[in-house]
């Protein structure tokens, strides 16, 4: 947090001797950036009308995890407001004045030195051509105290989160993360209690395909283990399909599962790809249901040094070829493999070629 | 003394009946095979790989060259994929046109099998005879779109050229001359005793073996299973024409060869029906625009080519090159119940389970 | 036997049914327009906007250009143009997204050579090649002045 605080010295004092607009405008570019830093999972400024609909699909109980967007604190704003009223006016008020307060944390918690250049700013900003800038400047002060306030009554009044103190070292930052998702949760809450759904921004229809995956999530947590489904998403795009993504020791019991169970019964294993993601690898087996024609895909996730996923083989067939294609082009390891041998590759081929970091011994190949 | 030893036979790389670059490592007893090892790789291309720097438009001449006989359902995996990951319309006569065109090579995607199916098996004219209507419609296809067999016909949101004058009419004469000749090839093969008496029985598998060895096309429904994707999850638009699926009993190679076959009358039957609700004038690529960029996300769509089903699975990170493109290869997945069906088989009819199978080498390895 | 003597009543009846054997190489096998054959490349055309060496999935094209000598016009001309047959697969993206219909196909087909340096084709002989140029280029991927819709690059 320090360096953003001299970046901002170094902006403002640099520009004291340019025009009045100039200085205000970066003044409240800097604060803009500051408060994102402060706040790493709210975004753009508050103002921002419209939001995306993924906080209202989330709030509804979709569990994939997303970054928030700046709708977030505006709704912390809400929340603090019992009158659960989340009428536009109110909410841009409350906005502005959670502006407000953050432009005054940030003036009142800045060193002397920046104090006085931050001052001149302000009032050197008074009698700038926009009277209208320097309120919202003001008020986004008040609106960062008032959300700091907000927090510390949150969190119990833990005093890293007092207003007096914008600048954050990790734990501050930790303490006011937490913060963050106890203020979500209650948002949830909030939001959940109250039926009316912001005008602009409206929560996206469930999926034809939910019921599906809540029941396909719910059985294989009862049946094997309440950690072995770790994510599960619907992807719109691809005609709605359900994800789950399941943890790499419940593979053997889940895929059993899957293929045995009277409700489930996805016997017919189509497709197992390999992705590798520079950070993981990732191997997705997609199944449909000869009976019922629903579908399903599996994510297995497995770290990049050692990559190894369970094998399907003994559950699906279809899985042996696939699976010695998968280690022999990205090197995932299958355990419970009958036949772990290369495929396409000459069988004295060093390298898994298609690893992003792959480098091919004869460049002329 | 006499005494038998195993023996360690090569059906080649170099074979003329392997359907391409494919090798099987052999272990003989007398003439009944012990254990069989299919090798493959030696047409390996990296088709996958490559894609990785190219965008979309780039790649579809790649996908030509992995399923050289029936490119033209190749081509539109791909298409369809980037379209259902951007959520692209595609106007009605550019899905027309796609849904002609994947029929007829449907239809000589199955001529090349049968012709070459049968000359694996010695008989030699039916090859002739296959690849003489094959000609008509490679014919119908240098004229639409300038090639004989690597098309490069789909795009992303339509198709590149329209019909050009007079084609349609060709398609619809060609109809009534493709049904005759098959009534021909039926009474010139399927009633031969000596062909039935090599065909039937022959790598017999059940239901359940099909749907755990994911196989799929002809080779699933002759099994009894009634799985085609133009039914069961119709793409393009196939719901909006009346054809059946043929589907076998006793999931033997008899069975595959009649409903191949059989799949070609349906094929001209759709044929017949798309050519009459052809429209009249329309755009022949959608609002597309100029870089494609799909959204970051994956999706995963698959149709129903000759061979089974064909997949694609894109992930992609927004930019104009996929981050991950894996093709579902029908011919890949078939092949894997090839050691199992032949254990216990001779050697004569490895080659009749082999060709059964359909595949198509540029496939199995991609 | 009755399957058999079916099969050769087909046999027998074909014996006498047209042929449709054509005899290229004596007679030259007529393509129809749209065929893709070996490239044509017109020099005066070329705008030097790089396009079909960006497009090109094998990258078998390269070519260089130098400012217009004439001080009066501007933007680039052509210098050099090269295409490596040995991996150009006539895939057609070139002359799509051509702007200005510079380098077009033929319906030429015959390349055989007998050593792959003769494979390798530069300006001039892309510029000699104009016999059966194709006449319908249908360049889609090009940038369309005007026309709505149905525009695509790469």
């Amino acid at each position: 947090m320090s360096e953003e605080q001299d970046k901002d010295k170094e902006l403002l004092g640099k520009q004291k001797d340019d025009s009045v607009k100039a200085e205000s405008s970066t003044a409240e570019k800097a604060e803009a950036a500051a408060s994102q830093a402060l706040d790493p999972e709210k975004g753009s400024s508050a103002s921002v009308p419209g939001q995306p609909d993924q906080q209202e699909a989330k709030a509804a109980g979709d569990e994939r995890i997303l970054p928030e967007s700046g709708e977030a604190h505006e709704q912390s704003v809400v929340s603090e407001q019992p009158a659960a009223n989340p009428e536009r006016e109110a909410k841009l008020k409350a906005a502005a004045e959670a502006r407000a307060a953050r432009a005054e944390l940030k003036v009142s918690a800045a060193t002397p030195s920046q104090q006085q250049s931050d001052a001149p700013a302000e009032e050197g900003s008074s009698p700038a051509v926009n009277p209208e800038r320097e309120a919202k400047m003001k008020a986004a002060a008040e609106a960062r105290a008032a959300r700091a306030a907000a927090k510390a009554a949150a969190e119990g009044g833990e005093p890293a989160a007092a207003p007096g103190d914008a600048v954050g070292s990790d734990p501050e930052r930790e303490a006011k993360q937490k913060a963050a998702a106890e203020a979500r949760a209650a948002r949830a809450a909030a939001k959940a209690a109250s039926e009316a759904a912001e005008a602009p921004a409206e929560p996206k229809p469930p999926s034809p395909k939910q019921p599906q995956l809540d029941e396909t999530v719910e059985l294989v947590r009862s049946l094997i283990s309440e950690q072995a489904v770790e994510e599960a998403y619907i992807n719109e795009l691809n005609d709605h399909m359900p994800i789950i993504v399941v943890g790499r020791d419940h593979w053997q019991a889940t895929a059993n599962l899957l293929r045995t169970h009277d409700r489930l019964q996805y016997g017919y294993l189509r497709n197992v790809s390999g992705i590798d993601f520079e950070t993981h690898m990732e191997v997705v087996y997609h199944l449909v249901s000869i009976e019922t024609k629903r579908e399903l895909a599996v994510k297995l996730r497995a770290d990049r040094e050692a990559p190894s996923v369970p094998s399907a083989t003994p559950v699906w067939a279809t899985a042996n070829w696939n699976e010695r294609e998968i280690y022999d082009l990205l090197g995932v390891d299958f355990p419970g493999h009958p036949d772990m041998r290369r495929i396409m590759m000459p069988d004295e081929w060093v390298g898994h070629p298609l690893r992003k970091d792959y480098e091919p011994l004869d460049p002329e190949v | 003394m006499i005494r038998t030893e195993e023996l360690l036979l090569n059906v080649g790389p170099q074979h003329p009946s392997t359907h391409g670059v494919f090798r099987i490592i052999v272990k003989l007893d007398g003439e009944v095979i012990k254990e069989a090892i299919p090798v493959m790789g030696y047409l390996h291309r990296g088709t996958e790989k490559l894609a990785e720097n190219l965008n979309y438009t780039q790649i579809i001449p790649y996908t030509d060259r992995m399923d050289y006989v029936s490119a033209m359902t190749s081509n539109y995996v791909l298409c369809h994929a980037v379209e259902t990951l951007m959520g692209l319309e595609i106007p009605e006569r550019a899905d027309f046109m796609r849904l002609i065109v994947m029929e007829l090579q449907r239809v000589a995607s199955h001529l090349v099998w049968w012709g070459t199916y049968l000359l694996d098996i010695g008989a030699m004219s039916p090859f002739l005879y296959a690849f003489r209507d094959r000609e008509i419609i490679i014919d119908l296809f240098n004229e639409l779109c300038g090639a004989r067999l690597t098309y490069n016909y789909m795009r992303v949101g339509g198709v590149k050229w329209d019909a050009p004058e007079g084609w349609i009419d060709k398609v619809r004469e060609f109809i009534p001359y493709m049904e005759t000749k098959l009534v021909e090839y039926d009474n010139l093969v399927s009633g031969n005793e000596i062909f039935l008496a090599r065909i039937k029985n022959v790598g017999q598998y059940d239901a359940q073996t099909a749907i755990d060895y994911g196989l799929s096309g002809a080779n699933l429904r002759c099994t009894g299973v009634d799985w085609d994707l133009r039914k069961v999850k119709p793409y393009s638009l196939y719901n909006r024409f009346e054809f059946d699926v043929p589907l076998g009993k006793r999931g033997d190679c008899f069975d595959r060869y009649l409903i191949r076959l059989e799949e070609i009358r349906q094929s001209l039957r759709i044929l017949k029906q798309a050519v009459e609700q052809f429209p009249s004038s329309g755009d022949t690529m959608g609002k597309v625009p100029r870089v494609i960029r799909p959204p970051a996300g994956e999706v995963y769509v698959s149709i129903e080519s000759p061979r089974g089903e064909i997949g694609c699975h894109i992930v992609s990170k927004g930019k104009a090159e996929p981050y991950r493109l894996k093709f579902r290869r029908p011919s890949f997945v078939n092949l894997q119940i090839l050691p199992k069906l032949l254990v216990g088989e001779t050697m004569t009819n490895l080659i009749t389970i082999l060709g059964g199978i359909d595949i198509v080498v540029g496939e199995v390895d991609c | 036997m009755k399957g058999l003597l079916k099969g050769l009543g087909v046999t027998l009846k074909s014996m006498t049914a047209k042929k449709i054997t054509t005899s290229y190489p004596d007679e030259p096998f007529v393509m129809p327009d749209r065929f893709r054959g070996i490239q044509h490349f017109i020099p005066d055309q070329c705008i030097v906007c790089n396009q079909c060496a960006r497009v090109c999935p094998t990258e078998c094209i390269t070519l260089t250009g130098k400012p217009n000598p004439d001080p009066e016009k501007k933007g680039k001309v052509i210098e050099t143009f090269d295409i490596n047959f040995e991996i150009c697969i006539l895939c057609d993206l070139c002359t799509e997204v051509c702007p200005t219909e510079a380098i077009v196909m033929t319906n030429n087909f015959e390349l055989a050579s007998y050593s792959r340096d003769d494979l390798y084709m530069d300006i001039n002989w892309l510029d000699s090649n104009n016999k059966n140029v194709r006449k319908d280029n249908n360049n889609i991927g090009a940038p369309q002045a005007g026309k709505g819709g149905a525009k695509k690059d790469v």
